[in-house]
């Protein structure tokens, strides 16, 4: 397989044994006669059980199948990243690997990138997921989420989605950004569409997901919010809140100023001293992330400029194959299906 | 003692070289040093300007060593030098082994000292080892190249090299006679042990997520003062307590100050980590399958 791909499929997966099969079967036949060529990645994310070996029987008979394993249980931030790089693709799609999401989507999300997208993600459409546990967290978390990056994405959660390759390289990827990435990268400006994807209940296995994770994705999402902010080199972060700190500290220095009675103007006042120093404290911590921003490696700005390189260069191959007829396969019809106006071309 | 180690090296029957780290100037030290290389052993010898700690010296050691295995010894005989070859012999199936040394043969205390450090660092770190006190540890040159220690991290190799992706195993080795005579150690160490677990914890499970780790007990101290002043004001309101001349008011308010200024440090941890976040590579690959 030499020369360039035009489509990288990265599943992480983890103690899949029973599904690796009928999902490298779905995405073959989903890409059978499209006009792109494809590797399907898998990378291992430590599992215990037989995937690894079921992986293998599939690579020996399809050479378009590669697999990463990692040594260890990463998480699927971290599995996510290694599959990025190692992908050959000039679009990167992933899905999760427990067959949930429908391969058959994949031509839909490749046309969108070829109408010249930066990221498409999809929303589960008749999602097929306990509600209490899975479906109201998580449109609560996603409503947060466009509250924190001004960007409204649909189905955060939804593991379908497709990168141009340039957009995604440079992102710092890890921790749990993966939640994140669709709203990260939105902000360096690229352009997102949003389509409606198949969702099917689990056939196999088990979920590796639960409601525990409410405290880890809420500090997540602050700290998001905390490099959005300086990545725009805003200084608002700790400004704004010194601020309010610093009003509330002249008031409360104010009022124990005037107040004649001796026991409560000392609480006052000793109350507005302390906010006084919060206010201090938090201005130079303002000062201090313009430091730590200057100084490090990433900028959304110079990211940017980056990203638009190489987009053009991608698009033209891309629209070049679509060019050529599409495929049997994304004639269905169901192309525009969900594709959403709302989303801003450029926040 | 080297001796006993060459002795147990030697029957690998393969080609070794041993680099003895001086942490600071120690003159007779140095004198034996020579005299052992007199015989005919290839020693390197390094000296430090000043005592920089042992795991200074395991990362001076490990950029002056040249073999593809690394084995590090303490300055104290822990183990046989004829259990040596086992050890090595383990690494075929791993990236790093550490000694355990059992059956023990010192002091009840000491046993005790042991078992309560490990398992205590193995309830909060979620990887039990039975004994990182334990210094034998062989290891493929790629890990050592890879960690960097500081501080009294030394002990903590095993745990850190786990957490970077690597294969860390355990085996037990017999305990050598002369280090049961050791004094065990005074309770002021236990303290430092202590804040060494705890530094160690925030380096392996929070340094990606600092905020997860500040917000934690930034909540909590903010919520903690925000309850107070609540009740303070319930008092005040329902039960006519006065509420200024308390100090549990300034109490209240220092607490939520607090907790917002560890948020606040979080915060500017997660700047930190994303910003210099391309810099470390979070996934060890061990292979890649097909073509």
């Amino acid at each position: 397989m030499d020369g360039r791909i035009d489509l990288s499929v990265v599943v992480p997966v983890l103690n899949e044994e029973d599904n690796v099969e009928p999902l490298y079967q779905a995405v073959a036949d989903a890409l059978q006669g499209t006009p792109w060529s494809f590797e399907l990645l898998f990378v291992d994310d430590g599992s215990t059980d037989a995937t690894v070996d079921r992986l293998r029987a599939i690579v020996a008979r399809d050479g378009r199948v590669r697999v990463v394993r990692l040594s260890r249980n990463f998480g699927q931030t971290a599995a996510t990243a290694a599959g990025f790089h190692h992908a050959r693709g000039a679009v990167l799609v992933t899905m999760d690997g427990d067959l949930q999401n429908d391969p058959a989507d994949i031509p839909t999300l490749m046309r969108l990138i070829g109408e010249g997208y930066d990221v498409v993600t999809g929303w589960r459409r008749n999602r097929q997921d306990h509600l209490w546990s899975r479906k109201v967290p998580s449109r609560v978390a996603n409503r947060l989420l466009a509250w924190v990056t001004g960007v409204w994405i649909r189905d955060t959660g939804c593991g379908l989605k497709a990168y141009r390759a340039g957009v995604i390289r440079g992102l710092p990827l890890y921790s749990d950004m993966h939640r994140f990435l669709p709203a990260l990268v939105s902000v360096t400006g690229a352009r997102i569409a949003q389509v409606a994807v198949n969702h099917r209940a689990r056939r196999f296995g088990q979920s590796k997901y639960g409601l525990s994770r409410t405290f880890k994705v809420a500090a997540d999402m602050l700290a998001l919010k905390a490099i959005l902010l300086t990545g725009r080199g805003s200084s608002a972060l700790f400004h704004a809140p010194a601020l309010a700190a610093g009003i509330l500290s002249g008031l409360l220095l104010t009022a124990g100023f005037f107040d004649g009675d001796a026991e409560p103007a000392f609480m006052l006042l000793a109350s507005g001293l302390l906010a006084a120093a919060t206010a201090a404290f938090l201005a130079t911590l303002g000062v201090l992330t313009q430091l730590v921003q200057a100084s490090g490696d990433f900028r959304i700005g110079e990211f940017l400029s980056e990203t638009e390189r190489t987009v053009d260069h991608e698009q033209r191959t891309l629209l070049g194959r679509l060019a050529d007829g599409p495929g049997p396969r994304h004639g269905t019809g169901t192309g525009d299906r969900g594709v959403d106006p709302r989303v801003p071309a450029r926040p | 003692m080297i001796r006993e180690y060459r002795r147990g090296l030697d029957a690998i029957g393969r080609p070794y070289e041993i680099v003895c780290v001086l942490d600071g100037e120690y003159p007779e030290a140095l004198a034996a040093l020579n005299r052992v290389t007199r015989e005919g052993c290839d020693v390197t010898i390094v000296s430090l300007a000043r005592p920089f700690g042992e795991a200074a010296c395991l990362g001076v050691g490990a950029v002056h060593a040249r073999g593809e295995v690394i084995l590090t010894l303490p300055s104290y005989p822990q183990v046989p030098g004829a259990a040596l070859p086992r050890l090595i012999a383990a690494l075929d199936a791993a990236d790093m082994i550490v000694a355990r040394r059992a059956p023990r043969v010192d002091g009840l205390l000491r046993r005790a000292q042991t078992a309560v450090f490990n398992g205590l660092v193995g309830v909060t770190l979620g990887r039990r080892f039975h004994d990182l006190g334990c210094g034998v540890r062989v290891m493929r040159r790629e890990v050592a190249g890879e960690l960097d220690l500081y501080g009294d991290q030394h002990r903590f190799l095993p745990l850190i090299a786990h957490s970077r992706g690597f294969r860390v195993k355990e085996i037990a080795l017999p305990q050598h006679p002369d280090d049961r005579d050791r004094p065990s150690l005074p309770p002021g160490i236990w303290m430092r042990r202590l804040l060494d677990i705890i530094s160690i914890v925030f380096l392996l499970k929070f340094t990606m997520k600092p905020l997860r780790f500040f917000g934690l007990l930034g909540t909590g101290s903010a919520l903690a003062g925000g309850l107070l002043g609540l009740v303070l004001v319930v008092q005040r309101l329902l039960f006519e307590m006065p509420l200024a001349e308390r100090p549990a008011l300034l109490l209240a308010v220092l607490l939520i100050v607090l907790g917002v200024q560890l948020v606040a440090i979080g915060l500017i941890g997660e700047v930190i980590i994303f910003t210099r976040g391309r810099r470390t590579s979070p996934y060890r690959v061990t292979e890649v399958i097909g073509r």
